[in-house]
């Protein structure tokens, strides 16, 4: 199979990652419960995540939250910073992890930049909108449908200048764009462990320059006697039972990315996506690219309806995706709302023959369309 | 063998506080906080030899590995609470 979906999660996953998740099973206990061996194995494998992820998005090893995935911890930051009918401020390319919590605490929401691909348009939209002294803003690194970058360090700039507490979503630019709890002021950053940190699925963190309010409350290990979740990091975000196998895949999806050139992945990325969106034009797509674009693409083909072209994909072999891509606010901000779009997601290890045969796949399925 | 604990109020703290101990040179063995020193129930320690215990303080410190109580155990194996 040519796996070209890993936006929605990356495959197949490294063997460092499957060997430590089984590893995990074999020899790890519960963390924070108890003094025994398998418990101190499982704390010190969990300790070393934090160390890793503290160490690779600069901040403490207690300020990494582990969540059950990016939506998990998108919603304990927004339920910190956001009270029912607040006004915040969201960019128009919000993945439903954003917009769903936000809509249920029936916040009053201003979009702020719908134009793809277009910093200005983004940039002068949203300082006018936090004139407005929104209660927070929550902004996502990459759209998720179009792999449009959006100037995050100008907004997170102006965010701190006008005094609006804000929430990073990283769930496609984790991995392999720089992200920096300390340096870019956020209160809060999400991301998934299972996309571009190549670990399992059922894994993220959240990293908090603030204490959340606790999603969930429940046995921490910690200060039982009290009935109120503890006041520290990391407990007060990890009610429950931590997946432990699952992060220390997280762990070694770290340390594998650790060890490439910075910058390396996000450009073999952006180059692959800059070769399809070409070939794709050649055979009458509509694409949606341009400056700022990282490893995602969407487009549109010719005459064929997108979840049709996606299971003919599928049949010869390739994993695409089509749809809504649970970001309809994303689509209506581009026009596709009607349509959605066939989304091609690049990973690390994504290749340049895998492009040369998606694209003859797609000229042989759109050539018979003509 | 009479030992020092340090106590914390999670055992992420007290990890912290390990490898802060550890960078210092001084090696310390992370344990269950005893039931009867947990205030709050259930926490983790640090068990250090009481020689080690006015540097671990220190490093604990400059480190900023925020922790509870240091205790140190006496001839009769008692624990005593050093005032920090």
């Amino acid at each position: 199979m040519i796996y070209l979906d890993h936006g929605a999660t990356s495959w197949p996953k490294p063997a460092a990652v499957r060997y430590a998740v089984n590893r995990a099973m074999r020899m790890g206990g519960n963390p924070g419960r108890g003094g025994h061996r398998a418990a101190m194995w499982a704390a010190d494998a969990v300790y070393r995540c934090r160390e890793a992820a503290g160490q690779f998005f600069d901040a403490a090893p207690e300020q990494v939250v582990f969540t059950g995935s990016c939506t998990h911890g998108l919603n304990m930051a927004i339920r910190t910073l956001v009270r029912p009918g607040d006004r915040v401020v969201i960019s128009g390319f919000e993945h439903n992890a954003v917009t769903r919590p936000l809509h249920g605490l029936r916040a009053e929401i201003i979009t702020a930049g719908r134009r793809l691909f277009d910093w200005e348009d983004t940039l002068c939209s949203w300082e006018a909108a936090l004139q407005k002294k929104p209660t927070a803003a929550v902004f996502t690194h990459i759209s998720n449908v179009f792999g449009y970058i959006l100037p995050v360090e100008e907004m997170a700039r102006l965010c701190v200048v006008y005094g609006v507490p804000f929430i990073l979503d990283c769930a496609q630019s984790a991995g392999v764009y720089p992200v920096k709890l300390r340096a870019s002021g956020a209160d809060f950053i999400a991301m998934p462990g299972h996309k571009g940190l190549l670990g399992p699925q059922g894994t993220g963190i959240l990293l908090c320059a603030r204490r959340p309010e606790p999603l969930l409350m429940g046995g921490t290990g910690s200060a039982s006697r009290q009935q109120e979740m503890p006041e520290e990091l990391p407990d007060r975000g990890e009610a429950g039972t931590l997946n432990v196998p699952g992060i220390c895949g997280v762990a070694a999806g770290i340390a594998r990315l650790s060890h490439l050139e910075p910058g390396l992945v996000a450009k073999r990325e952006a180059e692959l996506a800059s070769t399809v969106a070409r070939g794709l034009a050649r055979l009458n797509c509509r694409v949606f690219c341009g400056a700022h674009q990282g490893g995602v693409l969407s487009f549109l083909p010719p005459e064929v309806d997108c979840e049709r072209a996606a299971a003919s994909f599928a049949e010869r072999g390739i994993a695409l995706r089509a749809g809504l891509h649970c970001a309809p606010l994303a689509h209506e901000s581009a026009g596709t709302l009607d349509t959605g779009t066939l989304r091609i997601s690049f990973g690390p290890d994504s290749t340049e023959n895998q492009t040369e045969r998606f694209l003859r796949t797609a000229a042989a399925l759109f050539r018979k369309k003509r | 063998m009479r030992y020092g604990y340090i106590t914390f109020r999670s055992i992420t703290f007290a990890q912290r506080g390990q490898r802060a101990l550890q960078r210092g040179g001084i090696e310390s063995a992370l344990l269950r906080t005893p039931g009867a020193l947990s205030e709050r129930g259930c926490g983790y320690c640090l068990r250090i030899r009481p020689k080690k215990l006015e540097r671990a303080i220190c490093l604990l410190r400059d480190e900023q590995a925020a922790f509870s109580r240091v205790l140190v155990q006496r001839e009769n194996g008692e624990l005593e609470e050093r005032e920090t």
